[in-house]
């Protein structure tokens, strides 16, 4: 089996009708289902956020059975994800799509338990900080993207967990946690 | 000289009836007796075959299956009741139904991926990854008599000869002999084009079209529009299951 470097491909990867979006009902569902759950995989353990239907993303093509998805497919399979709020469309013409291999919630609750891990309980950090500070090394917030982040604070500051300030420097906004 | 007719003679010729019907019926008597005593023989022997042979008819495989083929021949069926002395001595019974419930199981769970037919190979395949913990090694033999006890539940499981293949069936779509020539020809490639079909079978377009839409909309084909030639292909998971099937096989 192929693997793409620590990634294990499953096995329909390398079944060339997958590549064809299926006519038939169940087929299709199970179809879209599989591909669901390996580009949620593959992005959760490669750390992938966004994905544009018209880059070159790994998943979207097998070289070894020289078989690729068609537009179409790759639309419908991240359509399906939308609808599961897997992943949000990043603009109307959906060519990006943001993977939400956490949902929002989960992230939150993630911020959270960092918060509490930390002490921060009523500290105040910038949202780079969280994001490539020290203290987010090794969680899964380092790195994160902030377009996720942000959302998963505004979330937060809706349930009057945090309060979301303007900053000293314009493209960086301050994070006043209140737990 | 001529016998004449009187009573003397027809109460001789009665009496000489009687004796022979009496001496057959003796003769009858012996032989049924000698045969019941041949059958405990012969029960009593292939009890104690059994009862000697028990670990190697539960272990091997091989050896079940020629045990199987023997009772066959001389009318015993170790599987026709869960209860008696077969089941007790070998737990033979109990050994085939869980491997039927088993066998429902994986048929269920690959039918999305199938459409509800499965080559034994790969049943057999799935049934040992499944059996891990198991003690007992199964054969496709094993699978096959699993199967034809299912018969019981109704015609939901049939046995599909494919060429050398064998196919199991789990859904109720009757399969006609157009399908079954069609998924003989993909065990080839594990996929077959339009083309292809009216060529080696030497079919009208149409009919090749509407026994592969059939198909298609079995859920027992995928079609697959990716190759570089352009024509689309047939897929059927069921005779080139998606695990077995490496990339290799086209290149």
């Amino acid at each position: 089996m192929q693997t793409l470097g620590e990634f294990k491909l499953p096995h329909f990867f390398n079944y060339p009708p997958y590549f064809t979006l299926q006519p038939v009902k169940d087929t299709r569902e199970k179809q879209i289902q599989l591909w669901k759950e390996l580009i949620l995989d593959y992005c959760r353990t490669q750390k992938i956020f966004v994905v544009g239907l018209d880059e070159d993303f790994l998943l979207f093509s097998n070289p070894v059975i020289e078989r690729s998805l068609s537009h179409e497919a790759r639309e419908a399979f991240l359509s399906a994800l939308v609808s599961e709020g897997r992943a949000e469309w990043l603009d109307k013409s959906h060519k990006r799509c943001l993977i939400l291999w956490h949902r929002i919630q989960d992230w939150a609750d993630l911020i959270i338990s960092f918060v509490k891990d930390n002490g921060l309980e009523d500290s105040v950090m910038t949202v780079e900080e969280m994001r490539s500070g020290v203290e987010s090394r090794g969680t899964e917030l380092h790195g994160m993207d902030r377009t996720i982040l942000m959302r998963a604070l505004k979330h937060l500051e809706h349930k009057g967990k945090l309060v979301i300030f303007k900053g000293t420097s314009a493209d960086d906004e301050g994070i006043k946690f209140s737990l | 000289m001529r016998r004449r007719p009187g009573i003397g003679g027809l109460q001789n010729a009665a009496a000489a009836r009687d004796q022979y019907r009496l001496l057959g019926e003796n003769v009858a008597k012996l032989r049924t007796d000698l045969m019941k005593e041949q059958l405990a023989t012969f029960r009593s022997q292939l009890e104690d075959f059994a009862r000697k042979h028990k670990n190697d008819i539960r272990k091997n495989p091989a050896f079940r299956s020629q045990f199987h083929e023997m009772c066959a021949k001389v009318g015993v069926d170790p599987l026709a009741s869960n209860k008696g002395f077969w089941a007790e001595l070998l737990g033979i019974g109990d050994f085939y139904y869980e491997l039927g419930v088993q066998i429902v199981d994986i048929c269920l769970a690959t039918r999305p991926h199938n459409g509800g037919l499965i080559s034994l190979e790969e049943l057999c395949k799935l049934l040992g990854q499944r059996r891990k913990g198991a003690r007992e090694a199964v054969s496709q033999d094993d699978c096959l008599r699993a199967i034809s006890k299912l018969k019981v539940l109704g015609n939901g499981f049939e046995v599909i000869s494919l060429g050398k293949k064998k196919l199991v069936r789990s859904v109720p779509t009757e399969l006609n002999k157009d399908h079954n020539e069609i998924l003989e020809l993909a065990q080839g490639q594990g996929y077959v084009t339009v083309d292809e079909v009216q060529r080696r079978l030497s079919w009208s377009s149409g009919r090749a079209t509407d026994a592969l839409e059939t198909l298609l909309e079995e859920g027992l084909a995928m079609i697959d529009d990716g190759h570089k030639d352009g024509k689309r292909r047939y897929w059927f998971p069921c005779v080139s299951s998606v695990s077995s099937y490496t990339a290799t096989d086209t290149i």
